[in-house]
């Protein structure tokens, strides 16, 4: 068996099989309306004389047992075992020789050899060499025409009964040996050749059929060694990228972590913990601090960079309140804003917009953005009265390491690229117009990001 | 007299605070790794724990586990000093402490720090 699920238990060759059974259910139906129309015109139409009761009883009793078949076909239906297929082929063969017994009886009452419906057989062994195995299909064709033969030397011999079709045919034409004889030879010769044909072309399309069940499993196992690649392919890339991730994380604290230490002592001479500090030593020091700071700074930027990229970020994102980040990440820039001595204007809609994100890398693009001093969606806004963008940076703005022409405050070069990567993890845009169209001067840096889709709308 | 433990395995960084901390009239003691402040915790009894994250031995994150764990010690407040990596919207902590607090800390702001939490306390 294959482990695919959907190929379990399909086999065409069975599915075929059944398909086929339930033909032979329907065309026993319509059988039995033809045999009673045939009959019904022969007698009242073509005035041929023959007594119609038997003819009834065998069409009551196809009724009945096609009725069971059908039943029995349905009980099929529901097994998709292995084992189905034996039965299903039995079921097949007991109904073909059922069908040739009723034919037989049918035929005795209604003429015998004489009646032209005798070749009917030929449909019947034709049925079985579509049904069932080459074997079986020889096997009922012999079946049938002996028991044409066995009806009609039966009644030429006088063993049984014959009714004469009066009114169509010569009496007594079934006492006439060459005729009984050509009768039988043509049926034999109709039916072993319908049987050799039919088996032939069942035979192939068995054939062609097995060929392309072999061809579709080496395809789906072809298939599935493929995705099995695919996904081992899937989960290295996932540990690589884990792995490197905690290798960054780890680089990340010891690149920074003498540098904490350095700040710390440093500060602790600066803020005269070690006795005093004359302004001289205080200058030279915080040069030697701020350098620190600045490094410190570039490590998490740089730093910062893959961790968004890796996806990281995803992780940290929340149902947050809009208004609330920005008043958060305004906290404490208003006293550096005023010691420069700019003055921080915030305007916030009154019922705040939600929003699906990283609380803290919000925060660090507003603050990025402040720091750079220049309806569906939330559009977030941020001007300033700085020096202005020249129109040559504005496309290479947002690129790593990327410094405005006219910038002379140091910084990474890497603020607004972290933006714009925060901004796009967010699904969001980022902008800058330069000078604000607003007022002329300045610039103002946009971003938008979607609002948190309302599930219960 | 108020307690301070510090936990971090930055010798240079401890010693900083803990001359800070003194000058202030603090007594404090360290460990250099979350096992050594586990042994302290329970020894020395500290008022505040000063807890650094990334660490040898026993980081940060196990340090909390076995600290909440223990009734004795789990109520002690403890702020996290930690650098950029470890803040803890990166990697939630399992355990409650009262702040974060990122590195470097300037002198100053340690003292204001410490003092928000200890002051009410007779030194």
């Amino acid at each position: 068996m294959l482990k695919t699920e959907p190929v379990a238990g399909y086999i065409p060759e069975l599915k075929a099989l059944k398909a086929r059974l339930s033909v032979f259910v329907r065309m026993r139906w319509l059988v039995v309306a033809g045999i009673i129309a045939v009959a019904l015109s022969a007698k009242y139409l073509f005035h041929i004389s023959f007594n119609l009761l038997p003819v009834f009883i065998i069409c009551l009793f196809l009724l009945v047992y096609n009725f069971w078949v059908y039943l029995w076909n349905r009980r099929l239906a529901k097994d998709d075992t292995e084992l189905v297929i034996n039965r299903a082929q039995t079921s097949g063969y007991l109904q073909v020789l059922l069908d040739l017994a009723v034919l037989t009886v049918l035929l005795h009452f209604t003429g015998g050899i004489t009646n032209p419906f005798v070749f009917v057989y030929v449909i019947h062994t034709t049925a079985a060499s579509i049904l069932l195995s080459r074997r079986r299909a020889y096997e009922l064709t012999t079946i049938a025409v002996g028991m044409a033969a066995l009806l009609a030397f039966l009644e030429y011999y006088g063993v049984i009964g014959h009714v004469n079709l009066v009114g169509f045919l010569p009496v007594n034409l079934y006492r006439q040996l060459n005729f009984v004889w050509s009768v039988i030879v043509t049926l034999a010769v109709l039916t072993y050749t319908s049987t050799y044909i039919s088996t032939a072309v069942a035979g192939e399309l068995r054939q062609q059929h097995l060929k392309m069940d072999l061809l579709r499993d080496k395809l789906l196992k072809e298939d599935e060694i493929e995705l099995e690649r695919i996904s081992s392919e899937v989960t290295r890339l996932k540990d690589e990228r884990t792995s490197f991730v905690r290798l960054l994380n780890v680089v990340t604290h010891d690149l920074q972590a003498p540098l904490v230490a350095v700040q710390s002592c440093i500060s602790y001479v600066l803020d005269g913990y070690a006795g005093e500090v004359v302004p001289e030593q205080k200058d030279w020091l915080q040069r030697g601090s701020r350098r620190i700071d600045g490094l410190l700074l570039l490590i998490t930027d740089l730093l910062d960079i893959p961790r968004i990229e890796l996806g990281q970020l995803k992780q940290e994102m929340a149902d947050l309140s809009l208004n609330e980040v920005i008043t958060h990440s305004l906290e404490g820039l208003e006293i550096v804003a005023a010691k420069k001595g700019l003055k921080l204007l915030v305007e916030l809609p009154e019922k705040s917009p939600v929003v699906t994100g990283s609380a803290r890398r919000l925060q660090q693009v507003i603050t990025n953005l402040i720091n750079t001093e220049h309806d569906d969606e939330v559009s977030v806004a941020v001007s300033d009265t700085g020096i202005g963008i020249p129109a040559q940076d504005l496309p290479r703005l947002f690129d790593e390491f990327y410094r405005g022409s006219n910038v002379e405050t140091k910084g990474s070069g890497l603020g607004l690229s972290i933006a714009r990567r925060i901004i796009n993890a967010h699904s969001g845009k980022i902008w800058v117009e330069s000078p604000n169209p607003a007022t002329g001067h300045g610039s103002i840096f946009t971003f938008v990001i979607p609002k948190k889709q309302n599930k219960t709308n | 007299m108020s307690k301070i433990l510090i936990v971090d395995d930055d010798a240079d960084l401890v010693a900083v605070e803990k001359a800070v901390l003194e000058r202030e009239g603090y007594k404090v003691v360290t460990a250099g790794n979350g096992k050594e402040g586990l042994v302290q915790t329970r020894k020395e009894k500290p008022d505040l724990i000063i807890l650094d994250i990334v660490m040898p031995v026993m980081d940060g994150y196990l340090f909390a586990n076995e600290f909440n764990n223990d009734k004795t010690i789990s109520k002690i407040p403890v702020v996290a000093l930690t650098s950029y990596v470890e803040s803890p919207l990166d990697q939630p902590v399992p355990f409650d402490v009262v702040e974060y607090v990122s590195k470097p800390i300037k002198p100053k702001d340690l003292v204001l720090l410490v003092n928000k939490y200890l002051k009410k306390i007779d030194k």
